[in-house]
């Protein structure tokens, strides 16, 4: 097992390295010089050759490749346009913010997470529970009911269900406050009530996934003979489903949640821009369009963590679980 | 998933009513292949018949536009800014609605809502229809090669669908689709629809393969330690037999239902990319972009929301609900 | 003595008069006979009377003290540091917590009057050559922690403005005193910290001069800028003074969360009998980031709790200005103002050298159209004109009048028979892609093939000031940072000023009747150049014709029902925060 655990690792590191020289790369693609953002109006391309000397743009990309990497494990000298020395985990400084990136970085990642989470529980509840109600009375209203209520969630597209929640709770009704960020700590209930439009809007989007997956995962451990042989002995029925059922069904659930989670917090793109909340997406979206490379690198790197990070969890989740999965 | 119980509850059927007709009291019982088992149960199920119809209904629409556009007059490039008012609204109810504009107007430009969105679904089906295809295509081959080979082809495929996965797609799509087109057309020439589209499903292609194969390879893992790829495999049989021969026929039920899961998926995501702009360029007429641009005017002309909300739900509800009747059709245990 | 030292002897200023066929208003030319927009002329000043430069500002009518204005805004301020500040919410941020030399006293209709602020008067012009300059500072001035301001700190401010580090500003003062575009080569401000750049001296504590090698006239213009903000030497903290300055004006910042908020505070330490223009009504102004501009107006339409004295700094979009327009309680919380930021149809004359084509082209244009597409006449007003109307001097004049609609037929008989294709580069965003939808099919109904190359928004601008740029036309934006034609025509029509890149003449002119004409008009004194400009104006569009002026955009900004005082800045069309107060 501990074996296995260092593989996956070591393949993990990797991939994160792969991640981290595509974005580089990609980053040469765009047409954008940052540099020029600088300048509004009255340019000078003699000052602006200065000020990408002193960033280190006219570098050999290789070279600024490394020191960005060096700056992760070790810290570097930015200089003083940047603010001088970055200590390790140092995620370079962003011209177009004026911040340190790691500044950044820690501001927008609670609020992406503060959206994800929350969400992710209500979206399995409510997927699981729909999809448990279904494969119980299969084949009665019931079931179509449900499974055609997740299914409508999940042909809505999300930008058009936040648009309509907005306008309905926030702007006509004055029920939902306006979407924003609080700090957990600081007032859980104005941060539930600045974000709840953003979980309910998720939950119905995603919840279908899990209404389908669990109701065919429950009507196929519902037809295994030791559901039949605890029938038969007299088990109750909601412990026939709740112990029995529930618990061979769960697992494939959870490890597919784990992996959209990580997913998830990856990427919010769409949500952060619809309720207009600033996560770690929208700010990697700004900093592309911007051409903000220390950014765009530190937000991908962050999103490729907890992608590869679930990925992690969820093989040593197989692993733990079936035995022939480690011998592979 | 099912597949261990696939081949036999075949062999089950197929003893009961195997090869040529066999007289068994009086009746004739003709054999039957599992693809006609499933077409008999799709056939039954009254909500796959409803939305399959609607799909090729759709699709007929997507397919006859140029036909559509020619009957009904007026062309998706077509302005009729008189018919605006000083705030670029379009003049009348339910947005301009109109025996001459079924749909109405779009603001601003004032161009006609029925045709671009007919032709828009065309875009928009044609890019999902193709990703689709590519990328099961291409998940397939991965996920069988890694999945039976094994050993280092198993893991140099792992990883790279590893790092596919981990690569945030829309940041990615960001950067590169916008700038696809400067380095492969001068700065002075147009970039045709068909290009653009062509880049869509490019993108979708290099991040979409990933998922596939991931969902194939477990499949193919769990086959290939099966009695029947042994004694295949113990009798001889080349790798391309037993990819083509053994382990494919097994795999279909669960490729096609993902395809078939697929496509919404692809008509959702290509809406997204439109929603961030960089979908299809204008002029050429997209769902996605005419959505994300009529949010903006829902309190003052819900209709223009409406008509292509509207569609583009109907459009993914039912390729959802077929591909849940057809999993369904295609596993007989899960029966109504 | 040359004549015009006399002027000058007296100390009273030089007067920009604002007569010169100033005072009609112009219609916007869609004349439906519509009362959404009737464009008041700006009538600026040079304050003559001193007592204009002294404080207290006259107090608002109805203003009450208390309460917090919250400004929506979609992205964040980009600089508060002074010497970083251009873009406009920076500039209409930092009169709050900044003052500078001179500053406008701006009516909100069309009045503008130039005043000193921290100095006694808009600027004495010692020679009369407009190469040496001298300020008397005010007495009483302090930071805010109660440092009194002399001439030294805002020589300091002006002095780190060199500094390279400190990027995206305006760099009028820093070119001016060091006589070259590489100023900061010219003198190092890091080596020299303890003196000041040539030509800045201040003989006392209260005195501030500048000596130019070259005449610049408009000093007392680049003078409101707020590079001219003072800085306390000991608390310059170079690249990071940029998150917390410290305040000059009436409000100080406390909280500064980037792309989150920002929040200003009272400072006691500000006297209202020395400032002429501002007022400090509010407790608190917030500066709230993130939402979109559909979501931030939809808000202060909502008018929810504090929403009620918020303000939308984004503006109504296209898409919400129909349900504004049709509600009589929404349109009186709307500011409706046309702004300085004028857009033309640039042509590429490197590429596109035919005149009579150029000519075509201006005929050929759908103005109404192209308003309508853009939202409206509360998002756009049509022109005719290089200088947009409000500019000193402004006359309305049609080289090439093309009706509402275009004229079509005047266009092809022009282009006689001939279809040329032209390339138009357009921003890939969607009102970029728009606005390309739009003149495509409306050049083609002349004859013109169009060909439409989307360019990545963000890049745009800096492509199209290429001399290379492959491009025949591009839609350019320009608005001047003070409202004379000195900072438009020669910035945008001088050829001698063509470089390889980083070009505001982008339609790439040169011609050396009209370098002659800057030339001239340049050396005038300032009074007598307004009439001239808008007849050079004019006599650019008839014998070059290097654009097609298209539209002036127009400021729809909606505020909370308990947010008083609001108004659009007559200089750079944004709302202004001077005479905010919060309904009690």
């Amino acid at each position: 097992m501990g074996r296995f655990l260092l593989r996956r690792s070591f393949s993990a590191l990797l991939t994160l390295l792969a991640v981290s020289v595509l974005t580089f790369l990609m980053f040469f693609v765009l047409p954008r010089d940052p540099v020029t953002g600088m300048c509004p109006k009255n340019c000078n391309p003699e000052r602006l050759e200065r000020v990408r000397q002193e960033l280190g743009l006219s570098d050999p990309k290789v070279e600024q490749y490394l020191g960005y990497i060096k700056g992760i494990f070790v810290g570097r000298d930015l200089g003083s346009a940047q603010g001088g020395y970055c200590d390790a985990p140092c995620l370079g400084y962003s011209y177009v913010n004026n911040e340190p990136v790691s500044a950044t970085i820690t501001r927008v990642l609670p609020v992406t997470i503060s959206i994800v989470v929350p969400a992710a529980i209500l979206w399995l509840s409510l997927g699981i529970g729909l999809g448990m109600v279904s494969a119980v009375h299969r084949g009665t209203w019931l079931d179509r009911a449900a499974i055609g209520f997740a299914l409508t969630g999940a042909s809505l597209q999300l930008y058009f269900v936040g648009g309509v929640l907005l306008l309905a709770f926030t702007y006509h009704w004055g029920i939902a406050p306006v979407p924003h960020y609080t700090p957990f700590l600081d007032n859980p209930v104005d941060w539930a009530g600045g974000l709840v439009l953003a979980w309910v809007a998720l939950a119905l989007l995603f919840s279908a996934i899990y209404a389908r997956l669990s109701r065919a995962q429950m009507l196929e451990t519902l037809s295994e003979d030791f559901i039949r042989t605890a029938r038969a002995k007299g088990v109750p029925r909601s412990q026939v489903y709740g112990r029995h059922a529930l618990r061979a069904a769960i697992t494939p659930l959870v490890t597919i949640a784990g992996l959209d989670i990580g997913a998830a917090l990856g990427g919010t793109v769409i949500t952060e821009i619809t309720f207009g909340l600033q996560g770690l997406g929208r700010t990697a979206v700004d900093a592309v369009r911007s051409g903000d490379l220390p950014t765009i690198m530190a937000t991908v790197l962050v999103a490729a963590f907890f992608i590869v990070t679930a990925n992690l969890v969820v093989d040593l989740l197989y692993a733990a679980i079936d035995p022939r999965v480690r011998l592979k | 998933m099912n597949a261990t119980r696939g081949p036999e509850r075949q062999l089950e059927e197929a003893t009961l009513s195997s090869g040529p007709s066999e007289n068994r009291g009086g009746t004739t019982v003709a054999g039957r292949s599992p693809a006609q088992l499933t077409w008999l149960r799709l056939r039954r199920d009254r909500t796959a018949v409803i939305s399959g119809v609607t799909l090729v209904v759709l699709l007929v629409i997507a397919l006859a536009a140029p036909l559509i556009e020619w009957m009904y007059g007026i062309g998706p490039q077509d302005q009729f800014q008189h018919a605006l008012d000083r705030y670029g609204m379009p003049v009348g109810p339910g947005g301009g609605v109109s025996g001459e504009h079924w749909f109405g107007l779009e603001p601003g430009l004032g161009r006609d809502i029925f045709i671009r969105m007919t032709a828009g679904m065309r875009t928009s089906l044609l890019i999902a229809f193709a990703a689709a295809t590519i990328t099961s295509a291409l998940g397939v081959v991965a996920g069988t090669l890694a999945g039976y080979v094994g050993g280092w082809l198993d893991s140099v495929i792992g990883w790279f669908i590893d790092v596919a996965l981990a690569l945030p797609f829309l940041i990615f799509a960001l950067a590169v689709v916008p700038t696809v087109s400067l380095r492969f057309y001068g700065p002075r020439e147009a970039v045709p629809a068909g290009f653009q589209v062509a880049v869509i499903i490019g993108i979708f292609a290099v991040f979409g393969w990933a998922g596939t194969a991931r969902l194939v390879r477990g499949q193919v893992v769990s086959l290939r330690e099966r009695e029947f790829v042994d004694a295949a495999r113990v009798s001889g049989a080349g790798l391309g037999h037993i990819l083509f021969r053994e382990l494919l026929p097994n795999l279909w039920a669960p490729i096609l239902v993902s395809f078939s899961l697929a496509l919404p998926a692809y008509i959702t995501a290509e809406a997204a990319l439109s929603f961030l702009g960089i979908g299809v360029l204008e002029p050429i007429p997209d769902l996605g972009r005419m959505i994300e641009r009529s949010l903006g005017y829902l309190q003052t002309d819900p209709a223009y929301v409406f008509f292509p909300g509207i569609t583009i739900f109907v459009v993914v509800f039912a390729f959802n609900l077929f591909g849940d009747a057809l999993r369904d059709a295609l596993d007989p245990r899960s029966t109504r | 003595m040359r004549p015009r030292t006399t002027l000058a002897a007296v100390g009273a200023l030089l007067l920009i008069t604002s007569s010169s066929g100033c005072s009609q208003d112009s219609q916007s030319s869609s004349a439906t006979g519509t009362n959404v927009m009737t464009i008041p002329t700006q009538t600026g000043v040079i304050a003559a009377n001193p007592g204009d430069s002294q404080g207290p500002a006259a107090e608002v009518p109805d203003a009450t003290n208390g309460g917090t204005i919250t400004i929506i805004r979609e992205s964040k301020i980009s600089h508060l540091d002074p010497p970083r500040v251009y873009s406009f919410a920076a500039l209409m941020n930092a009169p709050l917590y900044s003052r500078f030399l001179t500053t406008w006293k701006d009516d909100g209709k069309g009045d503008l009057t130039l005043v000193g602020d921290l100095a006694t008067t808009p600027g004495t012009n010692v020679n009369g050559d407009c190469r040496v300059w001298e300020y008397t500072i005010k007495d009483g001035l302090e930071f805010e922690d109660g440092q009194p301001i002399t001439s030294k700190e805002i020589a300091y401010g002006i002095a780190r403005s060199f500094d390279p580090d400190l990027t995206s500003g305006p760099t009028y003062l820093q070119e001016w005193l060091s006589g070259t575009p590489q100023y900061d080569t010219a003198w190092d401000f890091k080596a020299n910290k303890t003196s000041l750049p040539p030509g800045l001296t201040t003989p006392d504590a209260k005195t501030l001069r500048f000596q130019f090698a070259d005449p610049h006239c408009d000093l007392p213009f680049a003078a409101s800028l707020p590079t001219s903000a003072p800085v306390p030497a000991d608390k310059d903290t170079g690249v990071d003074y940029d998150t917390k300055p410290v305040s000059s004006g009436p409000y100080k910042i406390t909280e500064n969360t980037p792309g989150v908020q920002l929040v200003l505070e009272r400072n006691a330490n500000w006297d209202p009998a020395t400032d002429p223009v501002r007022h400090q009504y509010p407790d608190k102004f917030v500066w709230t980031f993130g939402p979109d501009p559909d979501a931030a107006a939809s808000r202060v339409i909502a008018d929810n709790g504090p929403d009620q004295s918020a303000v939308a700094w984004n503006g109504v979009p296209a898409s919400l200005v129909a349900k504004v327009a049709a509600d009589p309680a929404l349109q009186e919380r709307t500011l409706l103002s046309p702004t300085p930021s004028a857009n033309r149809l640039t042509i590429n004359t490197q590429r596109v050298t035919d005149l009579s084509v150029r000519q075509a082209l201006n005929y050929a244009i759908d103005r109404d159209g192209l308003v309508k597409a853009l939202g409206g006449e509360t998002v756009a007003s049509p022109t005719t004109t290089l200088m947009p109307p409000g500019t000193l001097g402004y006359r309305q004049y049609d080289a090439y009048p093309a009706g509402p609609n275009g004229n079509i037929d005047k266009a092809k008989e022009l282009l006689a028979g001939r279809t040329p294709e032209l390339v138009l580069g357009a921003a890939d965003d969607s009102s970029g892609q728009e606005v390309a939808t739009q003149l495509k099919a409306n050049l083609e109904k002349a004859g013109f093939t169009i060909t439409v190359k989307s360019i990545p928004a963000d890049s745009k601008l800096d492509e199209t000031k290429k001399k290379d740029n492959p491009w025949d036309l591009y839609v350019d934006s320009w608005a001047a940072d003070w409202p004379s034609g000195a900072a438009i025509l020669p910035v945008l029509f001088d050829g001698r000023t063509i470089r390889a890149d980083g070009n505001s003449n982008s339609s790439f002119v040169n011609s050396d009747a009209v370098n002659a004409e800057f030339d001239r008009i340049l050396a005038l004194d300032p009074d007598q150049q307004t009439s001239e400009w808008a007849a050079v104006d004019e006599q650019i569009m008839t014998e070059l014709a290097p654009a097609v002026p298209l539209y002036v955009d127009v400021a729809d900004n909606i505020h909370g029902s308990k947010a008083g005082g609001l108004f659009i800045s007559g200089i750079f069309g944004s709302p202004a925060f001077v005479n905010a107060y919060v309904k009690q």
